[in-house]
């Protein structure tokens, strides 16, 4: 779906990312992970062509970032930012929704039904003013007015910075079940727990260069790795991997009262 | 055009001076561009500004600034040569249009005095810590905080809004707003939406701007609270007696 081709991206003469390599499948929840500064973000923006490589390429779908308009990738991408004060631009939630769908669709009545669909499913009142709801609220407004264009990939700048649980939850539960149903995500964040939660693919990013890509599990065991990136492995990870042997492979603490419960059995028999 | 007024770190003589002086030289080259009528003076005093900047070792700024203003001057100069229709006409065009000598050396003039007028002050603005500026204004002039402090905020303001608007318009595009249509009219139309959201965010930035202001004690700040003593030196002098003789040219030239 996205595939990046020894892409470097310099700017105003400095650069910030090196030589990055990597393919996103379909349906994949892909992270990608880093310290700040690390380069995360403007990989982000280089997946929907706000910047275009220096050297190397993208393709989305088989399109090429540099020769296609961000505008026509938007049918394609749908991009949710860290700030959606940046995104939100009408005085209604109806409007709001309204406005991202006109620019990607041209038929009036299937622009309607989408809104009536997203309203209904993100519990929303269409006559609200999306200004003065809550930070969360308005990245659920967000969040809404991307989804209802139907992207095939998603990505998300750090889609859960100021919320609070229940709020970041409400949103990563929504694109976990849009991933289920085979949307490809593209996640860039700093908080592990949400990557151990939700993703299943983990690019590790640091100092403008891909460090490390492959399953959770093999991510999070590869220490060296998550040292020069500056990260830690989620606690619960950690806690496997001390474990040893018999816990390989936990990310969950059900798993590993399961796997505790498991071995308690075994030992009993 | 980003980053235009934004300190520029140095040890020159000219970020040496006293800011106060530096406003005041920057104001002597406008206000001369404005007083003289010919137009190699004017040269002349946009080659001082390049050399000024060369000093201040901002040479490749003032070259961009001068790049931009002469892509505005075109716009402007073909506006305004038409618009006279005095003088010996130089060359008829259908339609009743025709330029005149008059016209073509008023709205040389014009140009020239628009490069001339606004290089100093912007130079003036990169070469000096806005903080300085503030002090010196209050501590010198005796003007009262409060409105020191209303135009530092305006000038500190303009490239923050200006990322800001970048990055609406990113997240704009990204959600396919077409911005990057070559068509200029077209994306003149798209940007009036977004208005909307650059004005929440600037009234927000402002309250919290207000609100910490005064929790450090806004009210307090009078003429002798600054801790920095801003004296004038020779370099301070010399550059005032300079730039005042280039005024008094002005004028006879």
């Amino acid at each position: 779906m996205v595939r990046f081709e020894a892409v470097s991206f310099g700017y105003e003469g400095k650069q910030t990312i090196y030589d990055v390599t990597f393919q996103i499948n379909q349906g994949d929840f892909a992270a990608i992970i880093g310290a700040n500064g690390a380069g995360k973000t403007t990989i982000s923006k280089l997946t929907n062509g706000i910047l275009k490589p220096t050297s190397g390429r993208v393709l989305v779908k088989g399109k090429d970032t540099k020769t296609t308009k961000t505008s026509e990738l938007a049918r394609t991408i749908g991009f949710l930012f860290q700030n959606p004060d940046r995104q939100i631009c009408q005085t209604t939630i109806r409007d709001e929704i309204m406005f991202g769908l006109k620019c990607v669709l041209k038929d009036n009545h299937e622009i309607e039904e989408r809104i009536n669909q997203t309203l209904e499913t993100f519990g929303f009142d269409g006559s609200r003013d999306p200004f003065s709801m809550s930070r969360g609220e308005r990245q659920r407004i967000a969040l809404a007015s991307v989804l209802a264009t139907r992207p095939e990939i998603l990505v998300l700048d750090e889609p859960t910075t100021g919320l609070d649980y229940r709020e970041c939850m409400q949103i990563m539960e929504l694109v976990q079940e849009l991933n289920r149903q085979g949307t490809t995500v593209m996640m860039v964040t700093h908080d592990m727990e949400l990557v151990n939660d939700f993703a299943s693919r983990v690019l590790v990013v640091g100092g403008g260069r891909l460090l490390a890509d492959g399953d959770k599990t093999s991510v999070f065991r590869n220490a060296e790795v998550l040292k020069a990136a500056s990260l830690m492995p989620p606690q619960i990870s950690a806690l496997a991997q001390r474990l040893g042997e018999p816990f390989e492979g936990i990310h969950h603490v059900d798993e590993m009262a399961d796997r505790i419960q498991c071995l308690k059995e075994g030992a009993s028999l | 055009m980003k980053g235009l007024l934004n300190y520029v770190e140095g040890n020159s003589v000219l970020h040496r001076m006293n800011p106060l002086s530096k406003l005041i030289i920057a104001l002597l080259i406008s206000v001369s561009c404005f007083l003289c009528k010919g137009h190699l003076f004017l040269l002349g005093v946009i080659l001082v500004n390049l050399a000024l900047a060369a000093v201040g070792g901002i040479f490749n700024r003032a070259l961009g600034l001068l790049k931009t203003l002469i892509k505005l001057s075109i716009v402007l100069f073909l506006l305004q040569v038409f618009f006279i229709r005095d003088g010996n006409i130089l060359l008829r065009l259908p339609l009743n249009i025709y330029i005149t000598d008059m016209g073509l050396s008023f709205s040389l003039l014009l140009v020239l005095r628009l490069m001339g007028a606004t290089m100093p002050l912007t130079l003036m603005l990169s070469l000096t810590q806005m903080n300085d500026l503030s002090n010196v204004m209050v501590e010198k002039l005796g003007i009262p905080y409060k409105y020191v402090f209303v135009l530092i905020t305006a000038i500190r303001f303009i490239p923050v809004f200006m990322n800001d608007m970048q990055a609406i318009m990113e997240a704009q595009t990204a959600r396919g707003v077409e911005f990057d249509t070559r068509n200029i009219f077209k994306k003149i139309g798209l940007i009036l939406p977004l208005c909307v959201p650059l004005l929440v965010s600037s009234v927000k930035r402002i309250e919290y701007g207000a609100l910490s202001a005064e929790l450090r004690g806004f009210h307090h700040r009078k003429k002798n609270s600054g801790y920095k003593q801003y004296g004038f030196k020779v370099q301070d002098i010399g550059g005032l007696a300079l730039f005042t003789l280039l005024l008094v040219a002005s004028v006879f030239l």
